[in-house]
């Protein structure tokens, strides 16, 4: 953050003026479309993403062929939309970032959810990124947990993800350098960070990215504001999932 | 013809005959119980994402959905050709846009964005915004300057019906609430611009300006004319027509052609002009033809012997797809039903007007 390096040592708030251990805004709709099996809209500050699921539903390959195996095949696409970031930017099919992050989504959702219920089909995740500001990776997961639970596909627990960020640039050797919770775009692009995803309120990691460099001394710092950071997530998504309960809950005794 | 878009409907013969009777009695019977020109229920929600000039979301009630983003941004004219075309005109007519200014792109899942289908709901929708040719005027800054839009369309849902009046009632709604910066440098010079978001100034002014436009599909069976076909509708019509029309400014109520007269004690009265038609091609002609009873063996009847001799055709009840175009008088009947006073123009536009409040 060599932008605000100082006024952060000063006062200890960063340059949206959040303090290290905070969240931004987090909100979630469940249930978003009819047309879905389930879907949902989660906004973590400016970055909002639509998840649809669709399926289970039967393997189809080429020509109507059975495909699949004894468990269901998680499939993840997503697609930036041209007006999400600050300028207008077509992103290709190809894109490998892209591509990696899908299949993060699907390998992480693989080992939570009880895919052997369903043999011989497919679940297949769909993202649409409206707007980005940081943190998208977890802003997909996140969505994508929710809208899998207004599909009903069962699940161990929660998948919830953030990112975590260290004020210290890979060189410099302050040891003062504070961990930082949920990064915007511009603290990513200053700032060494890593999204991390945990099942439920339990602390083991399923999901750990990190594309920066960092002195390993702080790994640990950031690591556990990140867990913690989760924990958080994983109140508000149940909050939402537990309103909509209630609310069918509500409509069926009607 | 227009391509096709949408997956082949799985009805039976006598399903799709059933419907085309009883979509065909006057009035028309239709499956959801609405009448001919009324439109089925949708939420739209105008403004949603702060990082685009203007944006807009609507989920009709089938759960088809659809977001489109609009974003701005300053580009450089080709010079050569625009002060050639500016020094002949003098000052007043040197304000003049190009159609490619505007990019619109539609994304529709699972399709490329190079299938046919994109493409051509992407021209419908541009052929209805740069009609009447005043639309890029707006984005005029300078002789050297000018603003380039993009918008882009998201279909967020799988095509479940065909999703052109979705798409054009969602990219009316985004460019209602489309604001461009406020200028601030005068004439030729390099254009600077006030980062005071609330004075910019919008893209439309709706009493001052016209009316972004809106495309709606209209279809018919037999005499009967309907409005806002579901999928089941659509795969009876004889004819589909989408019919680009928009609103002109009430202030200058000039006589034009292609204007519907305008009443002269109207106050509130719309002045709907019709911008563009295209046939769609419906999914009706790809389904399988019926066969009576006395040509089909399985029900106790003798096996047709010149299968080219198309028997039972004409027979009550019995399911034949529709053949060759739709008659002169029946266009221009679907097109004046859209463009009448207190017609589904009027009724749409309305809709709108309440939605962006």
């Amino acid at each position: 953050m060599p932008l605000d390096t100082s006024t952060y040592s000063l006062a200890l708030l960063r340059l949206d003026g959040r303090r290290w251990n905070e969240l931004r805004r987090l909100t979630a709709q469940i249930s978003t479309q009819v047309a879905a099996d389930g879907s949902s809209y989660l906004e973590m500050g400016n970055t909002k993403v639509m998840c649809t699921v669709a399926g289970p539903s039967e393997a189809k390959g080429a020509g109507g062929v059975r495909l699949g195996n004894d468990r269901a095949d998680i499939r993840v696409s997503i697609s930036i939309a041209g007006f999400s970031g600050v300028d207008r930017k077509k992103s290709g099919r190809n894109d490998k970032r892209l591509m990696e992050m899908q299949h993060t989504i699907a390998s992480a959702f693989a080992q939570n959810l009880f895919t052997k219920l369903y043999p011989h089909s497919t679940i297949s995740l769909s993202i649409h990124v409206l707007s980005q500001d940081g943190s998208l990776l977890a802003a997909c997961i996140n969505a994508c947990t929710i809208a899998l639970i207004d599909a009903g596909v069962p699940m161990h627990d929660y998948i919830c993800a953030c990112t975590a960020g260290s004020t210290s640039s890979y060189s410099s050797n302050d040891e003062t350098a504070d961990p930082l919770l949920d990064l915007n775009t511009m603290e990513e692009q200053e700032l060494p960070f890593l999204t991390v995803a945990t099942m439920g309120e339990s602390d083991s990691v399923s999901v750990l990215i990190m594309e920066t460099k960092v002195q390993v001394g702080r790994l640990e710092g950031m690591l556990a504001v990140g867990v913690d950071g989760c924990k958080q997530v994983r109140a508000i998504l149940d909050g939402v999932a537990r309103a909509r309960g209630t609310k069918m809950l509500e409509g069926s005794r009607m | 013809m227009a391509p096709q878009s949408l997956q082949q409907i799985l009805l039976s013969p006598a399903e799709l005959s059933y419907l085309h009777t009883s979509l065909s009695s006057n009035p028309p019977i239709r499956p959801d119980g609405r009448t001919a020109t009324q439109f089925r229920p949708l939420i739209a929600e105008s403004d949603i994402l702060p990082g685009t000039n203007g944006s807009a979301r609507i989920c009709f009630a089938d759960g088809t959905e659809a977001v489109v983003g609009v974003k701005a941004e300053v580009e450089r004219s080709s010079g050569i050709s625009r002060d050639v075309d500016g020094e002949g005109e003098g000052e007043e007519g040197v304000k003049k846009g190009r159609n490619e200014w505007v990019e619109i792109s539609v994304d529709i899942p699972g399709e490329r964005d190079d299938d046919s289908n994109p493409i051509f709901l992407a021209a419908v929708l541009s052929e209805a915004l740069l009609a009447d040719g005043e639309f890029v005027e707006r984005l005029w800054i300078n002789r050297h300057f000018h603003w380039r839009l993009y918008l882009d369309v998201l279909l967020l849902s799988p095509p479940l019906s065909y999703p052109l009046p979705l798409l054009s009632l969602t990219t009316h709604l985004a460019l209602l609430t489309t604001r461009l910066p406020k200028l601030l440098s005068e004439k030729d010079e390099d254009p600077l611009f006030s980062d005071d978001w609330d004075a910019s100034e919008p893209l439309y002014h709706p009493p001052h300006t016209s009316h972004p436009p809106i495309t709606l599909l209209v279809m018919a069976v037999q005499e009967t004319i309907i409005f806002d076909p579901s999928k089941e509708e659509l795969a009876v019509a004889d004819a589909v027509l989408a019919v680009s029309l928009s609103e002109s400014p009430t202030s200058n109520s000039s006589s034009q052609d292609t204007e519907m007269e305008m009443d002269v004690e109207g106050g509130k009265k719309r002045n709907l002009r019709l911008l563009a038609v295209r046939t769609i091609d419906p999914p009706s002609r790809l389904t399988h033809k019926g066969l009576a009873n006395k040509v089909n063996t399985a029900t106790g009847g003798t096996a047709q012997k010149n299968l080219e001799d198309g028997g039972g055709d004409g027979e009550e009840g019995v399911w034949c797809p529709p053949r060759g175009g739709a008659k002169r008088g029946l266009i221009k009947e679907m097109i004046g039903r859209v463009l009448e006073r207190g017609g589904v123009g009027e009724e749409v536009l309305d809709g709108l007007c309440g939605a962006e409040l």
